[in-house]
C-alpha cells in the first residue's frame, strides 16, 4: 500500500473505532463543531430524544435542534422556547450538567463539555430508574421514621394505661397484706407480698419502656441543677444496698469527701448509677461491686466527674459487649431466663449519659468481671460564683449609668422582682417593674423598654396574651421578650415571637448572658450566613441588610471554614444544619475547637426536627436555635440586631483578629 | 384528724381512703377539682391530699383557689402526681402546694409527710 493509502486506511480505521465506541455506549452522545453544527451522534441520542432521521444528517445547528424539540413540547406545553434556548446558549462555553424530566416522565441527565479546538459534546444519560429508586428509598425512610414516631407515641400512652390497673393491683395487695398482718395470717401475708413484689417489678419494667419511648420520641427533657455528689452517692447507696447484698456481694464505695458538686440532672444520673450497680449485682455472686467516684482535672477546661462501677462477676465476651447498649437485646438471649430484666436499663443509661453531655464505656472479660465507666462534664462551671450574689432586699431600680439598658420585669411574684433587681442592677441594667400583664402593657406603651422578661401565669392578663398583644403592635413588636416560666412550652413561645426561653428557677448567669445577647444593636456588624439553599441565603442576607448589618455567605460548612480563614471574625454566624460536604454539626464542632473563633455567637436556623442529643449538642455551642418552620425568616430582624450586639460588647474591635 | 382526699380515680380513692382510715384518719372525699374546693370550704379539713390531673378544674387550679381563700389558705396541701418529674414538683409547689408525693403511694412515706405537716398529730 502507498503511504497515502496508509493514512486513509488509518483514518478510516479510527473512524470505525469511534463509531463502534459511540454506538456501544449506554448514553446518548451528540457532538457539535465550533459553529454549533451537529457533526456526530449515536443511536441512543436518536432514541432518547426521539429524533426523526430526516432531521439528523443535514446541516442543523444546536439552536435548530433545541427549537425543534421545544416545538414538539419537550420542555412542557407552556415553555418559552427562546428562553429555554438562551438559557442553554449562555452556559455552552463551560462544562455543565443538569437533570431534565421529559414529557413521558423519563428523566435525562444532560452533560455538556466544550472540546479543545471549538465545539462541544453533549452526553445524555437515562437516570429514570435511579430517580425512581431514590424516591422509593426516601419514601421508605420517611414512612419508617413516621412509624417509629407513632410507635413511640403509642408506647408513651400505653404505658400510662398499663400503670393505672397495675397501681390497683399493687395497692390492693398492700391493703390486703396489712389486713393479713393485723390478723396474724402468715401464709396469706406471704402470698400477698409475692403479688406485691411481682407488681412492683412489672411497674419498673413499664417505667423503663416509658422512658425509652420518651427518649425515642425526643420528649425527654434535662433538668440541670447543682448537686452535691456526696448526697447523690448516699441516696444511691440506700437504694442499691439490698440489691447488692441479695447475692451475698459486698458493696464498696470509694468517693473522696471533698468531691464537691456537679451541675447535671440529678434524677437521671441517679437512675444511671442505680441501673449500673443493680446490673453489676445481678451478674455477680459472692463477690464485690464497687462504685468509684473521682474528679478529672482537665488542663484549664471544665472539670469532669468519673463514675466507675466495677464488679467481680461473670463478665462478657467482645460480642456480648457489642450488643450491650441496644434496646431489647441482652448479652445473651438466655440471660433473660437466668437473670431477668428487659435489657432496657443499659440502653436508657446510655441515652441519659449522652443527654447529660457525657459518655459511657465498658471493659470486660468472661469470668473476670466488668467495669462500666461514666464520664460527665460539669455542665456550667461559671455558675459557682452565684454564691457571691446573696439574695437580700430589693435593690434600687436604676442602673449605674443613664444609658443603661432598660429591662421591664413582668411577674406577679414579688420574690422574682427581688431576685432580678439584686442580680441585674449589679450588672448595670435599669429595671422597671410590672405586677401584671395590664400594667406591663401600659408601661411599655409609655416608655418602651429594651427588653422584657415575662412571666406566663399571672392574674388578669397572662404572659401569653401580653406576648401576643406585643407582637401585634408595631411599636412593641421589635422588643425582645424573655419568657420566665415554670411551664416549659418553648414551641408556643417561639411561634409567638419570643426571642429566648428560660425556665424557672431562674439561672441568673444564663439570664445575664441572654440580656447581653439581646441588647440593642450597633452598626457595622458582619453576619456570616451558612446555608446550601440559595433562596435562604438571599432572604436572610436581605434581612441582615435590613437591620443595618453586612451579610457574608457560604454555601456549606467547608466554604464557611474557608471564609473564616480569610476574613476577620464575624459578629454572628447564622447556620443551617443539613448541608453537603461539611454539615452544621461538624462546622460547629470545628469552630468550637479553634480559639480564634471563641465567643463568636452562632444562631442555628433549622427546619430539622432535633433529637434530644442534637439539641444538647447545639445548646452547648450556640446561643439560640430557631426553627425555620415555626418562625418566618423575615421576623428575625429584631433578634438578629440584638444578638450581634453581644459580640460587639464583648469584643470591642470585632474586625481585628484576636491574637 | 380530718383529711380531704381529692382524687377522680375510684380505685385509687378507695385504696388510699381505706389505708388512711386504718391509720386513724377521718377521710372526706372529693371527686374533682371543683368538688375539692367546695369540700375544703365546707368541711375545713386539717390537710388536703390533691391529685393533680382532675376533671372540671385541675389540681393546680384547685390548689390556687384554696390558697387564695382566706378561710382555707392555712390548710396544708400535699400534691399527688403520677410522674416523678422535677417539673411536676415545681409546678405543684408554685401553685401553692406545701409538699409533693408521687403515685403509686408509698404509705409510710406519705404518712411521714402528713405527720410533718400536722405537728399536733
Amino acid at each position: 500500500m502507498a503511504p497515502k493509502d496508509d493514512v486513509i486506511y488509518d483514518a478510516q480505521r479510527e473512524h470505525q473505532l469511534l463509531r463502534a465506541t459511540l454506538e456501544n455506549m449506554a448514553q446518548g452522545v451528540a457532538m457539535y463543531d465550533g459553529d454549533h453544527r451537529l457533526v456526530t451522534w449515536n443511536e441512543k441520542f436518536v432514541e432518547y430524544l426521539e429524533m426523526p432521521e430526516e432531521f439528523l444528517g443535514t446541516d442543523r445547528t444546536f439552536s435548530d435542534y433545541i427549537r425543534y424539540i421545544g416545538a414538539r413540547g419537550e420542555f412542557g406545553e407552556n415553555a418559552d422556547i427562546e428562553v429555554e434556548l438562551a438559557k442553554r446558549l449562555k452556559v455552552l462555553s463551560t462544562a455543565h450538567s443538569f437533570e431534565r424530566t421529559r414529557p413521558d416522565g423519563t428523566v435525562l441527565e444532560v452533560r455538556r463539555d466544550p472540546v479543545p479546538g471549538g465545539g462541544f459534546i453533549a452526553i445524555y444519560t437515562d437516570i429514570t430508574e435511579r430517580k425512581r429508586a431514590e424516591k422509593l428509598l426516601l419514601e421508605a425512610k420517611e414512612s419508617a421514621e413516621s412509624a417509629s414516631k407513632v410507635k413511640s407515641a403509642f408506647l408513651a400512652n400505653m404505658s400510662h394505661e398499663l400503670r393505672t390497673p397495675l397501681n390497683a393491683i399493687i395497692g390492693y395487695s398492700e391493703l390486703l397484706a396489712e389486713d393479713a398482718s393485723d390478723r396474724g395470717d402468715e401464709p396469706a401475708l406471704k402470698d400477698l407480698q409475692k403479688i406485691q413484689a411481682a407488681g412492683k417489678h412489672l411497674l419498673g419494667l413499664i417505667n423503663d419502656i416509658l422512658d425509652l419511648s420518651k427518649i425515642e420520641a425526643g420528649r425527654m427533657d434535662l433538668y440541670l441543677e447543682r448537686i452535691s455528689l456526696a448526697r447523690l452517692v448516699d441516696e444511691v447507696k440506700t437504694i442499691v444496698d439490698p440489691m447488692v447484698h441479695k447475692n451475698d456481694n459486698e458493696l464498696v464505695i470509694d468517693c473522696p469527701a471533698d468531691i464537691g458538686q456537679l451541675n447535671t440532672d440529678f434524677t437521671k444520673l441517679k437512675q444511671c448509677l442505680i441501673n449500673l450497680i443493680s446490673n453489676a449485682a445481678k451478674f455477680t455472686s459472692k463477690g464485690t461491686v464497687s462504685l468509684r467516684v473521682s474528679r478529672l482535672a482537665d488542663g484549664g477546661g471544665p472539670s469532669q466527674i468519673k463514675f466507675e462501677i466495677v464488679d467481680s462477676g461473670i463478665g462478657m465476651t467482645e460480642e456480648q459487649i457489642g450488643r450491650l447498649f441496644k434496646a431489647f437485646t441482652q448479652a445473651d438471649s438466655s440471660t433473660t431466663r437466668n437473670f431477668g430484666g428487659t435489657g432496657l436499663g443499659l440502653t436508657i443509661t446510655k441515652h441519659f449519659c449522652t443527654m447529660m453531655g457525657g459518655s459511657i464505656e465498658v471493659t470486660s472479660k468472661p469470668g473476670e468481671g466488668s467495669t462500666f465507666t461514666v464520664v460527665l462534664p460539669d455542665q456550667a462551671d461559671e455558675q459557682r460564683d452565684e454564691k457571691e450574689h446573696p439574695v437580700g432586699l430589693p435593690a434600687a431600680t436604676a442602673g449605674r449609668t443613664s444609658s443603661a439598658i432598660n429591662i421591664l420585669v413582668v411577674d406577679d411574684d414579688l420574690a422574682v422582682h427581688d431576685v432580678l433587681a439584686q442580680t441585674l442592677s449589679k450588672e448595670g441594667y435599669a429595671l422597671t417593674h410590672a405586677r401584671d400583664g395590664a400594667e406591663a402593657l401600659e408601661i411599655m406603651r409609655k416608655t418602651p423598654p429594651d427588653i422584657v422578661t415575662l412571666d406566663v401565669m399571672m392574674p388578669k392578663v397572662d404572659g401569653w396574651s401580653v406576648l401576643g398583644i406585643m407582637k401585634s403592635e408595631p411599636e412593641l413588636e421589635h422588643i425582645p421578650v424573655i419568657m420566665l416560666t415554670i411551664v416549659d412550652d418553648r414551641n408556643l413561645g417561639f411561634s409567638l415571637g419570643a426571642s429566648e426561653f428560660m425556665t424557672k428557677p431562674i439561672d441568673r448567669n444564663k439570664l445575664i448572658a441572654f440580656l447581653r445577647k439581646l441588647a440593642p444593636a450597633s452598626k457595622d456588624v458582619v453576619v456570616l450566613i451558612v446555608d446550601d439553599d440559595a433562596d435562604v441565603r438571599e432572604i436572610v442576607s436581605e434581612t441582615v441588610e435590613g437591620v443595618g448589618m453586612r451579610p457574608a455567605t457560604a454555601v456549606n460548612g467547608r466554604a464557611a471554614l474557608q471564609w473564616l480563614e480569610h476574613n476577620p471574625r464575624p459578629d454572628l454566624i447564622l447556620l443551617d444544619l443539613m448541608m453537603p460536604e461539611v454539615d452544621g454539626f461538624e462546622f460547629l464542632a470545628r469552630i468550637r475547637e479553634n480559639p480564634d473563633y471563641d465567643g463568636v455567637p452562632v444562631v442555628v436556623l433549622t427546619a430539622k426536627e432535633l433529637s434530644e442529643a442534637e439539641r444538647s449538642f447545639l445548646a452547648e455551642r450556640t446561643l439560640l436555635v430557631l426553627s425555620k418552620s415555626a418562625q418566618p425568616i423575615g421576623a428575625l430582624g429584631a433578634a438578629l440586631s440584638a444578638i450581634a450586639a453581644r459580640g460587639r460588647a464583648e469584643h470591642p474591635h470585632p474586625h481585628e483578629r484576636q491574637p | 384528724m380530718k383529711i380531704l382526699l381529692v382524687e377522680d380515680n375510684e380505685m385509687n380513692r378507695d385504696m388510699l381512703s381505706r389505708r388512711l382510715s386504718r391509720n386513724g384518719y377521718e377521710i372526706v372525699i372529693a371527686v374533682d377539682g371543683q368538688d375539692g374546693v367546695d369540700k375544703a370550704l365546707a368541711e375545713k379539713p386539717q390537710l388536703i391530699l390533691m391529685d393533680m390531673s382532675l376533671p372540671v378544674i385541675d389540681g393546680w387550679e384547685a390548689t390556687r383557689r384554696i390558697k387564695a381563700d382566706a378561710t382555707t389558705k392555712h390548710i396544708p396541701v400535699i400534691a399527688l402526681t403520677a410522674h416523678a418529674m422535677a417539673q411536676d414538683k415545681e409546678k405543684a409547689l408554685a401553685a401553692g402546694c406545701d409538699d409533693f408525693d408521687t403515685k403509686p403511694v408509698d404509705l409510710p412515706r406519705l404518712v411521714g409527710k402528713i405527720k410533718a405537716l400536722l405537728p399536733g398529730d
